[in-house]
């Protein structure tokens, strides 16, 4: 764990490449071009953030590589396959926590164990594990209308732990919770995908935190949606909520608000 | 304090209805009643009594057998209602040409005043319990279609995605989310139709019948014993009171995650159950 921990977001560190996009475009109907000519190639282990305003694509993008919805043209890859369909080793997190509320907290986080097995108890001792791992460590048997929203997201967090993909998809996860839990939540999924060493895709409207949490922010622009920039960013892990104010930082926040501010 | 709270706004309802009763009485006493309209309470009361108590008997049968020749026809033809009603719910919500085509006969059907097929229902049916239990499905099956049907359509598009990404195929879908995220829906869609196939029944008994409250209240209207028409009107009331009770607990027990006191009760239990596995 120390060692991910003190990793340096150096290109070199990370595996080989487990998501390759080439020319990626999405046209809905005849005429909305949502994403135009996507080039982008994501190693083992990386965290990237996705940033941009609505309708650049952001969303469109994460959900042709959970393979929720097909491409128009182009290639792209997810460890060396053609995305075709939705796939185990793809988890996914959305702007709602999407819980069931008829469905306790470690109910919830065992539906994905459920769909794929008969229940065991190593499953059951996962969950409790994953419930752990995102602070919920005595609120198992809570229903998700007891629980705030920012603990239901947590909810959602350990329910894609549970089903062991390694590569997750959030899409704009924190969007929906005040600036408080959202910074809270960010740290904590900073640690948490350190221990986990999964490959993540963030989906944000929010420069902070898209760059607090990334090894390279993807800039995207609208209409039609494409990736204009790619920034790398390479602070230490753990990181602190101080590097924030580091002049480091907002040089950065000011690069991704010049590549947005042309459009 | 919860058990006091309860006492005390028991009484006051208590006392309220009390009242109400006894200016009725009163007023009818001191005359101001045609008592071939409105007989007092007193005499309500007396004739609930003989009826329940003194096994006064009415066209070949106590008020237990009336009794449960209509509930038992009301259940047949509230479980045939339901069946019918949910199953083409579940056909309407999965084929988009029969939603499209056939649904809408349902509609007309329902604006058509069920009960004034009653003498068609006879001719088919004859005037045993099918005419009866068969309008109280005609009259009852509605509610559950368009309810369910609401339920199961409920947009829920990240739901879908969620479950697509965690590889679940439809059935999955269907039995995990769908069907418990609609049982709000078909609950209500059961309680309308429990009381409807109550009306259908007695309605259908006015027709035609030997036996039931619908019956009960026929005959002694006819007598122009007031009094027995009101106690007939009594214990429809109890039966409607009875049957809507036991929806109304049964959809309290299933759909438990609607109110907080339910969320917590469950909670609680499955705590339990961990705790005592241990």
């Amino acid at each position: 764990m120390a060692a991910t921990a003190k990793k340096k977001a150096k290109n070199s560190s990370f595996g080989q490449t487990v998501i390759d996009g080439k020319n990626v475009t999405k046209i809905f109907g005849e005429t909305v071009t949502a994403l135009e000519g996507a080039d982008f190639n994501i190693r083992a282990g990386e965290f990237i953030s996705l940033v941009g305003p609505s309708g650049c694509g952001k969303s469109t993008l994460l959900r042709l590589v959970a393979g929720l919805i097909e491409k128009t043209s182009g290639d792209l890859t997810v460890n060396n396959e053609v995305v075709t369909k939705p796939r185990t080793d793809i988890g996914m997190m959305f702007q709602k926590a999407v819980l069931l509320d008829w469905r306790t907290a470690i109910e919830n986080v065992l539906l994905p164990s459920e769909i794929q097995h008969r229940i065991t108890q190593d499953d059951k001792n996962k969950a409790m594990a994953s419930l752990d791992l995102v602070g919920l460590k005595g609120f198992e048997f809570h229903f998700p209308k007891q629980l705030s929203g920012g603990m239901q997201q947590r909810v959602a967090l350990a329910r894609l732990i549970q089903t062991g993909a390694n590569i997750m998809l959030m899409d704009e996860p924190f969007g929906a919770l005040d600036e408080f839990t959202r910074e809270r939540l960010n740290i904590e999924l900073e640690r948490i995908v350190g221990e986990l060493k999964a490959t993540t895709l963030f989906v944000t409207h929010n420069i902070q935190e898209a760059i607090f949490l990334a090894d390279r922010v993807l800039v995207m622009t609208p209409r039609p949606g494409r990736i204009a920039k790619i920034i790398d960013v390479e602070f230490d892990r753990p990181r602190d909520i101080s590097i924030q104010t580091s002049r480091d930082f907002n040089i950065i926040v000011e690069e991704v608000r010049d590549t947005l501010g042309g459009h | 304090m919860k058990t006091m709270n309860f006492v005390i706004s028991f009484l006051k309802y208590s006392l309220s209805f009390v009242i109400v009763l006894g200016l009725w009485e009163a007023y009818a006493r001191y005359g101001g009643l045609n008592e071939l309209f409105l007989p007092r309470p007193s005499k309500i009361g007396d004739k609930l009594y003989n009826l329940f108590f003194k096994f006064e008997i009415i066209e070949q049968g106590t008020i237990y057998w009336h009794f449960f020749a209509t509930l038992a026809q009301m259940s047949i033809g509230f479980c045939y209602g339901i069946i019918i009603g949910n199953t083409l719910a579940i056909i309407a919500a999965f084929n988009e040409t029969f939603r499209r085509y056939i649904a809408p006969y349902a509609v007309v059907f329902n604006v058509t005043p069920g009960i004034a097929v009653l003498p068609l229902i006879i001719a088919w049916f004859g005037f045993g319990w099918e005419s009866k239990i068969a309008l109280a499905t005609l009259v009852c099956f509605f509610p559950p279609f368009i309810n369910t049907l609401t339920g199961l359509l409920k947009k829920n598009d990240e739901a879908i995605e969620l479950f697509q990404t965690i590889g679940a195929t439809h059935s999955q879908y269907f039995w995990k989310q769908q069907l418990p995220n609609a049982l709000p829906e078909i609950f209500a869609g059961l309680k309308l139709a429990i009381t409807t196939a109550l009306l259908g029944t007695i309605v259908a008994q006015f027709g035609s019948a030997t036996e039931g409250v619908g019956i009960l209240m026929q005959r002694f209207a006819f007598r122009l014993d007031m009094a027995g028409s009101f106690a007939s009107l009594v214990t429809m009331a109890i039966m409607g009171l009875l049957v809507f009770t036991i929806a109304e607990v049964l959809d309290r027990r299933i759909v438990f995650w609607r109110d907080t006191k339910g969320l917590e009760r469950v909670s609680r239990k499955k705590q339990r159950k961990l705790s005592s596995n241990d």
